[in-house]
């Protein structure tokens, strides 16, 4: 029982953790939009305040042809000595434009870059598609792979707590049967298998988490070593919601797996 | 207060006090009564064979017959520890084979049980396997102690009553255990081979303690090999063999003819 929650709740924190960091580059997902070289200075802004209105944006910021310049220099860094000889005007003023959360899906995506394409005085739109659709896959992927693993493993704690009943009636099997033979009704022969069950589930729950909080601690260390791309002071324990959750889990498969294992036998 | 009369045509010679089936009575006058009852184990081991019997309220009846002849069977169904395969089964007026589980409870609660087996928990002591009965029956932990320790008392094992089963001897067992089978104040007693693993004098105590039963107004239906027993005791004898009931008499009732 203890084990079987423990992998489930290793499951769920590994999935909420990779869940928070894929999210956490979602948010630095942007759209470039390169304004046209012959877009009059002053019709900038009308376009800019029409793009900021779209109900999937965001925002939107102007980069100008300075400041995308000074940028690029500064990317360069020791390099930028070849740009000498060319002026501002070689890059293109740019709107970097942030979607909405609900709009980071690649369908709306393409849809938002479809329209800036549209709009007269945007020369180019460029954004991450294949990104956008890759990790649009891996949340999919990891959404249902939390229900199919969690649905997995919850049955197995199922029957595993079933068994454990069953083992408990086997060993107690003259004291039920005597309880049966003077008269114990059935429910008052089956609360203490319950309880039992309930307890199990109670004390498996809570070695789990304790076991994966020591090792959530242990390992934090070691993972961000290893994936250097997450953010690693965005992960995070179960929160306190899901640990009572899974807790909560651990009592009723208990109780229920007692019950039902009871019921095939007495 | 006059006992109340049982409506009754019976169409048998009354020297055999058969109660055929084709008896009419009120089944609340009657203790037990069974209705062409058959029992049949998977896959066609015949059991029970359509076994018709009536006991009287205060009864005291022996069903006697060789290993295999079904005493059993009758006893356990008649308790509900399996279901007749046919037939109906009417104990203190409840049809057996149409109670709920909570009602199978009820009626074992009416019902005092005595094994060969003693069937003790061997963890608690004499007064605490008397007073689990009672406790299970609703009264309170120390009512079921007083009232085990009392019971045990008249059985003169109050002075063993601490002891756990496996420190008494086979006898003080088997009287815990009819001690147990009386704390609820029973209707009805079954007993299965109660003596078979005693010795003839814990035996013969045994029987006797069953035999005063009938006086606390108690039926007694007592299954037994060994026949030597209903012939020394007034009562009345079933005679079982190969699932078929042969034959009913009571042989106190004879001798007095």
């Amino acid at each position: 029982m203890a084990v079987a929650l423990f992998v489930l709740a290793g499951f769920l924190l590994v999935e909420e953790n990779i869940h928070r960091a894929v999210a956490g580059w979602g948010t630095k997902m942007q759209i470039f939009a390169y304004l046209d070289g012959n877009l009059a200075a002053d019709a900038a802004k009308p376009l800019l305040i029409r793009v900021a209105a779209y109900p999937e944006i965001e925002t939107v910021r102007f980069v100008s042809q300075n400041e995308a310049w000074e940028s690029f220099k500064k990317s360069l860094g020791s390099q930028s000595g070849v740009l000498d000889g060319l002026s501002a005007e070689a890059l293109p003023a740019s709107f970097e434009i942030a979607l909405k959360p609900s709009a980071r899906d690649p369908a709306s995506s393409a849809e938002v870059v479809r329209r800036l394409r549209a709009e007269r005085g945007i020369a180019q739109v460029d954004y991450p598609q294949e990104w956008t659709e890759k990790l649009d896959l891996l949340l999919r992927s990891i959404e249902s792979a939390k229900w199919v693993f969690g649905g997995v493993l919850l049955i197995a704690a199922f029957f595993i707590v079933g068994n454990a009943a069953k083992l408990a009636i086997a060993a107690r099997r003259d004291e039920i049967e005597i309880m049966q033979l003077v008269g114990a009704p059935p429910g008052s022969i089956r609360f203490p298998f319950v309880i039992e069950g309930l307890v199990q589930g109670l004390v498996g729950a809570a070695l789990a988490l304790l076991f994966l909080a020591v090792l959530f601690h242990l390992a934090s260390a070691a993972l961000a070593d290893a994936f250097g791309m997450f953010n690693m002071s965005q992960m995070r324990f179960l929160e306190a919601g899901m640990a009572a959750m899974l807790v909560l889990l651990g009592c009723s498969i208990g109780a229920a797996g007692s019950f039902f294992a009871l019921r095939r036998r007495m | 207060m006059s006992k109340p009369q049982k409506l009754e045509i019976v169409l048998q010679p009354p020297l055999l006090y058969v109660k055929p089936i084709w008896s009419f009575s009120v089944s609340d006058s009657l203790m037990i009564q069974l209705c062409a009852v058959s029992k049949v184990y998977p896959p066609t081991y015949q059991a029970l064979s359509d076994v018709n019997l009536s006991i009287d309220p205060r009864e005291f009846v022996f069903l006697i017959g060789p290993s295999g002849a079904g005493k059993t069977t009758l006893l356990r169904l008649l308790y509900r520890a399996e279901d007749a395969s046919a037939g109906d089964i009417t104990v203190n007026g409840r049809n057996v084979g149409r109670l709920s589980s909570r009602g199978v409870a009820a009626l074992r609660r009416e019902i005092g049980l005595v094994f060969q087996d003693f069937k003790l928990l061997p963890t608690m002591s004499a007064v605490e396997n008397v007073a689990l009965a009672a406790e299970v029956a609703g009264r309170s932990a120390r009512d079921s102690c007083k009232r085990a320790q009392e019971l045990l008392d008249q059985f003169g094992l109050g002075a063993k009553c601490r002891l756990k089963p496996p420190a008494l001897s086979g006898g003080e067992q088997q009287i815990v255990a009819i001690a147990r089978a009386l704390v609820n104040d029973p209707v009805l007693v079954l007993a299965d081979e109660p003596t078979a693993s005693l010795d003839a004098e814990a035996a013969g105590e045994t029987m006797r303690l069953f035999a005063r039963m009938t006086d606390r107004g108690i039926t007694v239906v007592i299954a037994s090999h060994d026949g030597g027993f209903s012939e020394r005791l007034p009562c009345r004898t079933a005679f079982l063999e190969n699932g078929r009931l042969l034959d009913v008499t009571n042989l106190a009732k004879e001798a007095a003819l």
